[in-house]
């Protein structure tokens, strides 16, 4: 497998309603072939079901949808791994067991799975609990087991649904040098995660979505490019509209944006920024920290261009 | 990719995860077992029922608790479908290149031959401690008993996966497996004779899938002739027509990932 650059999946328009409820409303991307693509996006935003419908285990009602150029169906789910975002193994089950289901499923051969399972036990840290109930395995090492499990057919497509969610850092680091190291290229990767920090570390390309849409794709840097060099993110007790607006006139200020309480200011200069919001709201700034622009900062960016009109919100 | 190979792994890991689940094992043969002993020994010593032959209850129920057996142990290995469900096996299985029926029939096969295995067994342990008359003899009579009970298994366990794959928790799945078998048990002729009732009580008994096990049992092991039985004829007729429909309909359901609508 090269990396051809061709898209490995196609999605034109896509369309996903429970009852009411609309999960994916006209989804539209490219995932390149031998990439490692970010799908970035809050709980809720349609991620897991672009998963589902990508490993064809869902329907879209709307929209065209093409992976390996062909509309998902069964077949293809044999050129697909798959890591949900809930752990899949059997707690009466070993390890090994656990991966010899699932090598039979995909149809891989004896020979081929003890050839597989060693070297991916081996890589993802494993090896010495083999023979243990995945009962007994720590969340860290239910999700490794996960990765071994979606790699064992060396699936084309790798789908990772919140591939490291309840794993900590350590763990997280174990579990990314395993997958990519020596893969890059190999196959194509599409990552759902609302881990901002991990997918820039790790993804050559990256769509944020919300409500079930795209709202802009490409590479971390393409997205960090408009950004100030810095970025204020205050706890701010109330700001009120006329506050903000005030902040976005001052020189240097970028994007002001407002998330789960906290007010994101992109900014060149912060150390000079800084003292003047505390003269603009004395008392109601409770703590202030300031941080290299990430692809945080990016998102809450598009996120909020993106509401502003519809919602009528400003920040 | 290879179906059987697919099919016979999930056989394979069902019949392991019941091995293991060992209290699940026990339970569905010991329960039955504790009616033969002491429900059988109880109504044959305590009231002597005289239509009886020797008066040996504890022979009459074999029959019935045989197919209680079954019973129980479609109902059990069908829970197995919640497991595998709120484990999040179930995600994984249907991930793969197969058909949900192909996972199906493999784990319905091995809540199956389980049930096979559990319902003989209570055979088996009975056979030594009550009067059995094998009137076809005993090869004949044993070989018709485990065809009575594989159809009847294979029709628990359609029916089993019908119903599981409808309702959304396993204490309801439980609650509706004990509501609807329980009474059918009750007019099967497991626990008394349904030719003398009354009438209304012999058209539910008629009606009743597990009447036909009871009654092929029954001529097969306990029976000293055909008079006052349907017959094993219209039994196999009854049981063969109802495991192929009620089976059938089972593997068409493809079981639920959540029950949020997604």
């Amino acid at each position: 497998m090269l990396v051809s650059g061709k898209p490995v999946v196609t999605a034109q328009g896509v369309g996903r309603s429970y009852g009411t409820r609309r999960a994916l409303d006209g989804l539209t991307l490219d995932i390149p072939a031998g990439s490692v693509f970010g799908l970035l996006g809050p709980n809720g935003s349609g991620k897991s079901t672009f998963i589902s419908i990508l490993a064809a285990m869902e329907v879209p009602i709307e929209g065209e949808l093409r992976v390996f150029g062909e509309a998902p169906a069964a077949a293809l789910r044999g050129r697909i791994g798959t890591v949900f975002q809930e752990n899949t193994a059997d707690p009466l089950m070993t390890v090994t067991e656990t991966l010899r289901l699932a090598a039979r499923l995909f149809g891989v051969g004896s020979e081929r799975f003890r050839e597989r399972s060693a070297r991916l036990l081996e890589a993802f840290g494993l090896s010495a609990r083999a023979n243990d109930p995945t009962s007994g395995l720590s969340g860290g090492m239910r999700r490794r087991l996960e990765m071994v499990r979606a790699l064992l057919h060396d699936p084309e497509l790798l789908l990772l649904d919140e591939p490291t969610t309840g794993v900590d850092p350590e763990e997280r680091r174990a579990l990314w040098g395993a997958l990519l190291d020596g893969e890059h290229g190999r196959r194509t990767i599409l990552i759902a995660t609302n881990d901002l920090a991990e997918a820039d570390a790790v993804c050559d390309s990256v769509a944020f979505i919300q409500a079930g849409r795209v709202i802009v794709t490409g590479t971390p840097a393409e997205l960090k490019r408009g950004l100030r060099r810095e970025t204020l993110r205050v706890a701010w007790i109330d700001p009120s509209e006329a506050q903000l607006d005030q902040v976005r006139t001052w020189p240097g200020a970028g994007e002001v944006t407002v998330a789960e309480g906290v007010v994101h200011i992109s900014v060149d200069d912060a150390s000079s920024f800084a003292p003047r919001l505390f003269e603009l709201a004395p008392g109601a700034i409770r703590s202030l920290r300031i941080d290299t622009s990430s692809l945080e900062d990016a998102y809450f960016q598009h996120v909020s261009q993106r509401s502003r009109p519809a919602e009528g919100v400003s920040a | 990719m290879n179906t059987f190979s697919a099919w016979s792994a999930m056989f394979v890991r069902d019949m392991q995860a019941v091995i293991r689940s060992r209290s699940q094992l026990y339970s569905s043969i010991f329960t039955p077992l504790l009616f033969l002993v002491f429900l059988g020994n109880g109504v044959s010593k305590g009231l002597s029922p005289s239509k009886l032959s020797a008066g040996d209850f504890t022979a009459y129920l074999v029959a019935g608790t045989v197919v209680m057996t079954s019973v129980f142990s479609a109902t059990f290995s069908s829970a197995s479908y919640y497991r595998d469900r709120d484990s999040g096996v179930m995600r994984m299985l249907l991930s793969s290149p197969h058909s949900p029926r192909v996972i199906l029939l493999g784990k319905s096969l091995a809540g199956v031959c389980i049930g096979i295995v559990q319902a003989l067994l209570v055979l088996a342990v009975a056979a030594p401690f009550v009067q059995f008359k094998w009137q076809y003899g005993i090869v004949t009579g044993f070989l018709t008993a485990v065809i009575v009970v594989l159809l009847l298994n294979v029709m628990l366990s359609g029916l089993a996966q019908a119903l599981a794959s409808r309702i959304q928790t396993m204490q309801g799945f439980h609650l509706i497996m004990n509501l609807a078998l329980f009474p059918l048990l009750f007019f099967s002729g497991a626990f008394y004779p349904v030719h003398d009732l009354p009438m209304w009580l012999e058209i539910l008994a008629r009606v009743n899938p597990l009447s036909y096990a009871v009654d092929a049992l029954e001529l097969s092991a306990y029976a000293n002739s055909t008079t006052g039985f349907w017959g094993l004829g219209l039994d196999f007729a009854v049981l063969g027509a109802l495991a192929a429909l009620v089976y059938a309909v089972g593997l068409t359901r493809t079981p639920r990932l959540t029950w949020s609508g997604k």
